[in-house]
């Protein structure tokens, strides 16, 4: 019993609702066409994989040095898929945009609006502006400007340039405003997003001793900024919750969420 | 390298890396864009095209947007980009892709 109590517990309370935007590499040394996978999930654990509608919005910025910054749709490249968890299966999107949207050197933020999604448990909607960057080349260009969405997590430091061991910084912002003692959680992409048959990696990387390692919770300080440790390999969540107090989908309340993806890199040789 | 090359510039004081990219527009011209990894314009560093006998081929510089562009010559070709200090960014002409 002890086991499918604690399966219980874990699924209910612990597990924080997690917009992913996956592609796998942040860092490229030279242009590619970038897969994408758009799945709203628990990066964790992956016990629960939902339902995702069709994106309100989703596009990449591109910029290169000084440059002015272009954006591209992406909307057109949208496929629907069903996505396989661990133990569940959902609604999710593919994209696989050609090379030539991410031919030049610089930063490619990706932005991704999805629908309002309906969380029976807490009877309100839950939508989680996302955002991913990519660089290619090696150039900068951007990652540290707001791009003026409702809410964002604004970067300190490169998303796409971090070593293991290293510390990622960010400023959580609703409105053009930094959010005070913002509710931020974290969670580590255990599981490996498998594009090619279009699930999770069965197998986690790690294992958490306890519920709190799951998702860590985190608050902003005074100025709205975060910091977070990178100790292992991979991507990192961070998701800012419930941003903009107020706000209604379909008559429920609407927790507007911010999502940011860091990518920490492994030092070798 | 597939038409990407940067170059460690360690004996230049500033502490960052020239950077060049060509690619093939599909249209008989390739464009080549040039940057620094600290985000600085490399507008107006100097871009040439050589043949294999080192025949200078074509002579411009990166311009105000960060891109340089030119028509694909006929046979095999070299790009170099001359970011100073002796420091040279090369890509052959044979990795220069769509």
């Amino acid at each position: 019993m002890l086991p499918l109590l604690l399966g219980i517990v874990l699924c209910s309370t612990a597990q924080a609702h997690f917009q992913l935007l996956y592609t796998p590499q942040a860092a490229l040394g030279e242009s590619a066409a970038l897969p994408l996978a758009l799945v709203f999930s628990h990066p964790f654990d992956n016990g629960f994989t939902m339902d995702m509608g069709r994106p309100e919005a989703f596009y990449v910025v591109h910029q290169r040095g000084e440059g002015e910054p272009k954006t591209t749709d992406l909307m057109e490249y949208l496929q629907p898929i069903e996505w396989k968890g661990v133990d569940s299966k959902a609604a999710a999107w593919l994209a696989n945009p050609p090379r030539s949207v991410t031919r030049s050197l610089g930063d490619y933020t990706f932005v991704l609006k999805p629908a309002p999604y309906y969380e029976a448990q807490e009877d309100k909607y839950i939508q989680q502006i996302t955002r991913t960057m990519v660089n290619i080349g090696g150039i900068p260009g951007g990652w540290d400007q707001p791009m003026g969405l409702p809410v964002e997590i604004v970067p300190l430091d490169k998303p796409y340039a971090n070593w293991v061991g290293g510390v990622f910084r960010a400023v959580v912002m609703a409105n053009g405003k930094p959010v005070p003692h913002a509710e931020v959680e974290v969670e580590y992409l255990n599981h490996e997003p498998q594009i090619d048959v279009r699930r999770f990696d069965p197998q986690g990387k790690v294992t958490a001793p306890q519920g709190s390692f799951v998702t860590l919770s985190i608050r902003a300080d005074a100025q709205g900024q975060v910091m977070i440790g990178l100790p292992r390999a991979g991507w990192w969540g961070l998701c800012a919750l419930d941003l903009d107090d107020g706000l209604k989908h379909q008559g429920k309340e609407l927790s507007l969420d911010a999502v940011l993806w860091v990518q920490a890199t492994d030092m070798v040789k | 390298m597939l038409g990407v090359a940067l170059l460690m510039s360690a004996a230049v004081a500033h502490a960052h890396n020239a950077i060049c990219s060509c690619f093939d527009n599909g249209d008989d011209t390739i464009t080549c864009e040039g940057g620094f990894s600290d985000g600085a314009t490399a507008a107006g560093v100097p871009l040439r095209v050589f043949d294999p006998s080192g025949k200078v081929l074509v002579e411009g510089a990166i311009g105000k947007d960060g891109t340089f562009k030119f028509a694909r010559p006929k046979g095999p070709f070299r790009v170099e980009m001359n970011a100073g200090e002796g420091h040279v960014v090369k890509i052959d002409g044979r990795d220069i892709e769509k």
